[in-house]
């Protein structure tokens, strides 16, 4: 493609994404580049590639692989003066542009490519995505076979098949257990939601994600969704309802503090220094701020500390926006992954416990204390993992 | 100058396969890695010197439907035609592919005929040097960049160790590649479903002749290999893995 048809491939897309009419207020101000967790190993911070769009130079971003230094964090976007959609148009844009070039980084082109042949980024069978539930000691109810349920509950890639974050999977469907819950899953019949794909600026896959989804979604009775993956939850609560999904969506965090009275009668006693990590979709872009604090701190014999960085300002794991397929591609360009930043702010906190409320960030910072020595020192769980400890230690 | 990728589909082994004596059942079928580097060398070829690109792919009638996301992927990234070869039966004989597709490719005057060196179903890499001799051809394998001069073929070949050597052999000619000069180019998902609808497809229907050589006696699964976890601290690994290792004769 020669510039002219970038620039006219990416404004069509870009007028296609709700408030990107805002794209012609940038004043400049540069608040996005001092916000972003990249900006200081980046040739292109968000503000100059706005700017270097509208001097006509895109192809010099796309060479320098800035669009790729992106977590979708939502830092940027939400302190954006203009309110300008930084995170959800113009990053994915730019990417885009980078996909039909046909040169995006290895291990990203080969997570789209499994997505795309398998459903899932892990090249697994679309046959084995229900297989956590047979590591389990509790019946999992298929919805093919109970066909109506009060709770959908999407367990997404991660959680269907990563190693750890399965973990995380089988710690909350246990509590919906204990709790009686009136849910089901999708099984095989589950396929990737797709939200990172969107933010890689994958947008046709992630519409036919979403239209194969929401035909699935069809075929059963249910009232909510609950979801323990964050970007899950976002791209089920903001983008499929234009494609005509229209149900309630919950987090797990949310679920589990409407539960919290239930729960409470369950606890038993830990005897941890905990910390609360605010996933970027989780709070950030969705605004769940109270309700993981209220539910951690609900725990008996639980001391709650903070970090610096909390809430709003909390800093990303550095997995989103497709960031969990960069690794290397990132590691090249800055010399400490805002996942390693992040496990020692939470170590120099005096915490036990890094609590999350999101699959990715789990092996994110498992990874971080592996480079950064904290190992041993720092543990990291989900926030349902962490309850279900303290119902066991009852 | 024509130029033509040969696109064989094996077993895909993100699912399970089953293997019985005489026949192995896949589940679905995938692209050949390695006949995707081909098809990838000649796109290259094809914006080095303007070459015209045909994509021949080959398939069964069973699995033929597997065969159209790889020939779509072809098209996307600027293959000019595309044919889907489909065989009157299964055969892991490669032979008989080599020789059917010897007489299949006679006529159509291909100055280049690439093809990925190895397939993971008999990992023998044995096709592009059959398919010269069926087609009295000069064949090299290993190849890792294809470039074409004075009616000459100048390729890089790996040799192992790291070594490279560069070749010269006549046209037209086969030559089997092991990477093409650059990663896959990535297809975005709408530009593949576009190809897909658009691609004119040619299908042809081969027969198979029969021919005595190497015979398959039958198939089966590798023994599971046993796996044995070392634990304790650091010293103590060490320690254990070295008389494992001693055990083994490795030390």
């Amino acid at each position: 493609m020669d510039v002219e048809e970038m620039l006219e491939t990416y404004f069509e897309r870009i007028n296609e994404i709700p408030n990107s009419d805002k794209f012609i207020q940038c004043i400049q101000c540069g608040t996005c580049g001092g916000s972003c967790p990249y900006g200081m190993g980046t040739l292109f911070t968000p503000r100059r590639m706005i700017l270097a769009v509208r001097a006509g130079i895109v192809d010099e971003v796309l060479q320098s692989g800035a669009q790729w230094l992106c977590t979708s964090c939502f830092t940027c976007s939400l302190r954006c003066p203009s309110q300008i959609p930084i995170t959800d148009a113009v990053i994915p844009a730019l990417r885009e542009l980078s996909l039909l070039e046909g040169n995006p980084p290895e291990e990203l082109a080969a997570a789209l490519m499994n997505i795309t042949r398998y459903g899932n980024s892990f090249r697994e069978s679309p046959r084995k995505r229900d297989r956590w539930i047979k590591e389990v000691d509790f019946e999992v109810p298929l919805i093919s076979k109970k066909k109506k349920a009060e709770y959908l509950f999407i367990t997404e890639c991660f959680g269907a098949y990563h190693r750890r974050c399965k973990e995380i999977t089988k710690a909350f469907a246990k509590l919906m257990d204990l709790l009686g819950t009136d849910y089901a899953i999708l099984g095989n019949e589950e396929r990737c939601i797709g939200d990172l794909v969107r933010l890689c600026g994958e947008f046709g896959l992630f519409e036919d994600l979403a239209e194969k989804n929401i035909r699935v979604f069809e075929k059963y009775e249910f009232s909510k969704i609950v979801t323990h993956d964050a970007h899950a939850y976002n791209a089920l609560l903001r983008e499929y309802p234009r494609f005509g999904f229209k149900k309630e969506v919950v987090h797990h965090t949310q679920f589990l503090y409407n539960n919290l009275e239930k729960l409470k009668e369950m606890f038993g006693k830990l005897d941890y220094t905990v910390t609360y990590h605010d996933s970027c979709y989780v709070g950030r872009r969705n605004g769940i701020y109270e309700e993981p604090r209220a539910v951690i701190k609900a725990i008996p014999g639980v001391k709650f500390v903070e970090m610096k960085r909390i809430k709003e300002n909390a800093l990303c794991c550095g997995g989103g926006g497709g960031g969990v397929w960069l690794d290397s591609f990132i590691k090249d360009h800055i010399k400490e992954r805002p996942a390693e930043s992040r496990v020692k702010e939470a170590a120099s906190v005096g915490a036990d416990v890094l609590v999350t409320a999101c699959t990715l960030d789990v092996p994110m910072f498992e990874d971080a204390l592996k480079v950064t020595g904290l190992e041993g020192q720092l543990e990291v769980k989900d926030i349902s993992e962490i309850i279900l400890e303290a119902i066991e230690n009852s | 100058m024509k130029i033509c990728a040969i696109l064989r589909l094996v077993p895909d082994l993100v699912e399970e396969i089953e293997v019985e004596e005489n026949e192995i059942i896949p589940f679905r079928y995938m692209p050949n890695e390695r006949d995707e580097h081909a098809v990838e060398e000649a796109i290259i070829l094809k914006e080095k010197t303007g070459a015209e690109v045909e994509v021949i792919g080959i398939a069964d009638s069973e699995n033929e439907a597997d065969l159209d996301e790889g020939l779509g992927m072809a098209a996307a990234k600027g293959a000019d035609k595309l044919y889907k070869v489909v065989l009157d039966r299964p055969t892991y004989k490669r032979c008989e592919i080599a020789k059917a597709l010897a007489d299949f490719l006679s006529d159509k005057n291909y100055d280049l005929i690439l093809t990925g060196i190895q397939a993971i179903d008999s990992y023998a890499g044995n096709l592009g040097g059959i398919l010269a001799r069926y087609m009295d051809l000069p064949y090299i394998g290993g190849v890792v960049e294809v470039n074409v001069s004075n009616g000459n073929t100048i390729v890089k070949k790996e040799l192992g160790g790291g070594l490279l050597a560069e070749y010269k052999l006549p046209l037209p000619a086969v030559v089997s590649v092991v990477s093409a000069e650059r990663p896959l180019k990535f297809v975005p998902f709408t530009k593949l479903r576009q190809a897909m609808k658009k691609a004119n497809i040619e299908e042809v229907e081969l027969e198979l002749p029969e021919i005595e050589g190497v015979e398959v006696l039958k198939y089966e699964v590798p023994p599971e290999p046993e796996i044995t976890l070392i634990e304790g601290d650091v010293e103590e690994v060490a320690d254990k893995l070295i008389e494992a290792l001693k055990e083994l004769s490795i030390l």
